[in-house]
């Protein structure tokens, strides 16, 4: 019998991220590097141990070599526990059955044995693709004082915005009666951010109710939760109002990682009391040279920085040589920037090679939320000498 | 991988020379190139070499070591069978004090060392860094059929009590002299790290102990060398012994060359050290930073040259550091002026304020002082 955990979370983690192209080819999105030695799903990771939930399975199917690998015992977000801890889930073969995930619900499906064998009262669902900071506790012992059936994180967003998102429509007790999916004409601003408290028994008949229907998606934003509210299931919005950010697109990654730069974002990685955590990489410190100019930037371990780097994000390992300029750039693991060559407004993948001269992406005044042109290398892709890169431009590995 | 050798460490030796820095810990965990204390390198050496059963001999000041290394989890370190073993000061009954020196300390782990499988021992001191290949060194000693090799490298002996080796073209040790005083000529030093067959080494340490001897060096290898089968291995890659302040100062400085720094972290062998989870570096708009190597977690906004910063290091606007190393959480003030000066873990230069030592004599500012 297994020691009983009050909530479990389950992240999924499957998704494929096609949305971010040359970056999420051979790694699942949650896997991609953020804020210099991050990974996108180091944040849901932290925020689940640090919210003292300490039980959490992860669900990939997509590309999950390298997640697998990241996530290991979970040692470094303290995960490696004697009861409960981290566990990567990927789809398997049952003794009737076997299946890839079908959808956010089915996936869930497939693993009740495991929230069941934790006797768990309550599920939390996540997203493995948000940069945020949120203590699911606080939305935890909200979910039991409203005797909630289910509980769904949002933020309030700008009236103008909010027809791109899921909104909830609730009563003044936050009482949900109404969800609309990218609503042409919302009503309201409140936005789901796919964060969910589930009471465990009331969302396993969902479930299997849902897998019945084989019309069904098996998803819950278009199935669960619209089923529920039809039901007339006791549902409630939270209100989160510090900084959280989807990182699907190339665009709001990139802003996402240029949060870090802005005092003002409210991103603020420095907490020590909501450390962020990552697994470590055994780097020495960064070395900067003698000509080296360095301003508004992020440079992680184990950089060498010899040229020019301005409102930036520079990753673990990157090489920037001596008169390469990087600007309003992520360099992401250890890429190399060499001599003469100039980086504007670009993701330039891990281990890519950006050879002397060559340039990349172009220099952009400003751009409206989401829209700007990043020129995107990929991993491993190497960029010739001399050679140009178009704003909002997208280079592949070959294979 | 080898099971063939395990080590011995000693955490402490030469505290008094390093004066205010080692007020509060051993010379092992005296902070070192950003991020690192110096133990990491032998530790680190140890683990890249298959060696996993580790013995680490402290004297005194031992529990920020302690701290550091935990379950040694962060070197790969917490095996079920091997991994550390710490002990602390241990008072023989027919003796009041702790240990006098390493054959005495040696003789108190004899125990840990005959249960230990492994054939061959390293005995090393902790206040040397350099990446070194250990398992090449030892499949060297065993095809020579040495009873011990010592480690040793080229070096002007400019300060402190060194060994000096004498070697003749076989590379068997002639001779081994302690020099007390400075000179400027290029010698064989070692570097106090020896790999010795087990039993011999037990059984020295035996019959050292009971004559009473107290100097491994002076009293068991100075014998031995008539033997003709102590051979000294000269490493060529950068070796910093560390033992006083001014070499503290001078070889931290050196880290700041390119070849140092690719050989002691470019070889493909990692040095490992305790992770704390420090957020990247951020540079503010006021920033100028060169030839200066950073760790994580520091917020720059003023000038920064020729120096090492630890991890969670502020510099604010308008402060101007220069060869100088700030160790954790140091902060130096708005206007604030820091050259030639060591300050410990968590130190705060007020703002305006001036602070210069000189090449020679670096300043060393204590840990928590706030000027």
């Amino acid at each position: 019998m297994q020691v009983k955990k009050e909530c479990v979370a389950m992240l999924l983690a499957g998704g494929q991220g096609t949305r971010l192209g040359a970056l999420t080819r051979k790694v699942a999105k949650p896997a991609v590097p953020f804020g210099g030695k991050y990974r996108i799903i180091d944040f849901t990771l932290s925020n689940t141990i640090n919210s003292d939930i300490d039980t959490i399975g992860v669900l990939t199917q997509y590309q999950p070599f390298d997640l697998n690998q990241y996530i290991g015992n979970g040692q470094p977000w303290d995960l490696d526990r004697l009861e409960g801890g981290a566990f990567v889930l990927p789809p398997y073969q049952k003794a009737k059955s076997g299946e890839w995930y079908k959808g956010t619900a089915n996936a869930i499906y497939q693993n009740i044995d495991f929230v069941d064998r934790y006797s768990a009262d309550y599920v939390l669902i996540l997203s493995g693709d948000h940069i945020y900071k949120m203590d699911y506790n606080k939305m935890l012992q909200y979910h039991i004082a409203k005797g909630a059936d289910c509980t769904i994180a949002v933020q309030n967003v700008p009236i103008e915005e909010a027809s791109r998102f899921g909104i909830m429509n609730t009563d003044s007790d936050d009482k949900i009666f109404e969800f609309e999916e990218k609503p042409k004409h919302p009503k309201s601003t409140k936005a789901s951010m796919g964060i969910y408290i589930f009471t465990w028994a009331k969302l396993k008949k969902y479930l299997i109710e849902d897998e019945l229907n084989k019309a069904s998606h098996n998803d819950f934003g278009k199935n669960i939760i619209p089923n529920m509210l039809n039901a007339g299931e006791q549902m409630y919005t939270y209100d989160f109002k510090g900084y959280w950010k989807d990182v699907g697109t190339i665009s709001s990654l990139w802003e996402a990682n240029m949060d870090i730069l802005d005092n003002d974002s409210g991103i603020n990685l420095s907490d020590s009391d909501w450390k962020i955590y990552a697994r470590n990489t055994a780097e020495p410190p960064h070395f900067v040279g003698s000509g080296a100019k360095i301003s508004n930037a992020v440079v992680s371990e184990g950089c060498v920085v010899q040229g020019e780097v301005v409102n930036s994000i520079i990753s673990r390992g990157a090489t920037i040589e001596k008169g390469a300029i990087i600007n309003d750039s992520i360099v992401m693991p250890n890429a190399v920037v060499k001599a003469g060559a100039t980086v504007n407004h670009s993701i330039i993948g891990w281990n890519a090679i950006i050879e002397s001269d060559a340039k990349v992406g172009s220099y952009q005044e400003k751009a409206i939320a989401g829209e700007w042109q990043i020129a995107v290398v990929g991993p491993n892709v190497t960029v010739a000498s001399g050679e140009v890169v178009k704003a909002g431009a997208m280079l592949e590995e070959d294979n | 991988m080898n099971k063939k050798m395990m080590a011995i460490l000693f955490a402490s030796g030469n505290e008094s020379k390093l004066n205010e820095l080692t007020l509060h810990r051993t010379t092992a965990s005296l902070p070192f190139a950003g991020r690192y204390r110096l133990i990491d390198f032998a530790l680190s050496n140890f683990v890249n070499s298959g060696v996993t059963r580790i013995g680490i001999i402290t004297r005194n000041n031992y529990s920020s070591l302690m701290d550091h290394i935990r379950m040694g989890r962060d070197w790969d370190l917490n095996r079920k069978n091997s991994g550390i073993a710490v002990f602390p000061p241990f008072g023989l009954n027919t003796s009041r004090d702790v240990y006098k020196g390493k054959i005495e300390a040696l003789y108190t782990v004899l125990d840990f060392l005959e249960k230990a499988p492994e054939d061959y021992v390293c005995v090393s001191n902790s206040n040397i860094a350099s990446n070194i290949e250990l398992d090449a060194i030892l499949e060297e000693h065993i095809a020579r059929g040495a009873d011990l090799t010592m480690l040793c490298h080229k070096a002007n002996v400019t300060s402190s009590k060194r060994v000096i080796i004498t070697k003749n073209e076989q590379d068997v040790v002639t001779d081994i002299c302690q020099v007390e005083i400075p000179s400027t000529e290029e010698k064989l030093v070692s570097l106090n790290i020896y790999i010795v067959r087990k039993d011999l080494l037990v059984s020295w340490v035996e019959q050292a102990y009971a004559r009473g001897y107290v100097d491994f060096e002076k009293d068991i290898l100075f014998r031995e060398v008539e033997n003709g089968k102590i051979y000294a291995k000269e490493i060529t890659t950068y070796a910093a012994i560390v033992d006083d302040v001014k070499t503290y100062y001078n070889q931290s400085m050196k880290v700041l060359n390119d070849d140092v720094r690719t050989e002691l972290f470019e070889t493909g062998r990692k040095v490992y050290t305790k992770v704390k989870d420090s957020v990247p570096t951020i540079y503010g708009n006021k920033a100028s930073v060169s030839n200066s190597l950073i760790a994580d977690g520091c917020v720059i906004n003023g000038t920064v040259e020729n120096s090492i910063l630890f991890r969670d290091v502020r510099i604010e606007e308008g402060a101007v550091v220069k060869n100088s190393i700030i160790m954790e959480h140091g902060v130096v003030m708005k206007g604030g002026q820091i050259g030639y000066t060591i300050t410990d873990k968590s130190v705060v230069i007020g703002a305006n304020r001036q602070i210069s030592g000189s090449e020679d004599y670096p300043i060393v500012i204590v840990k928590n002082k706030k000027v």
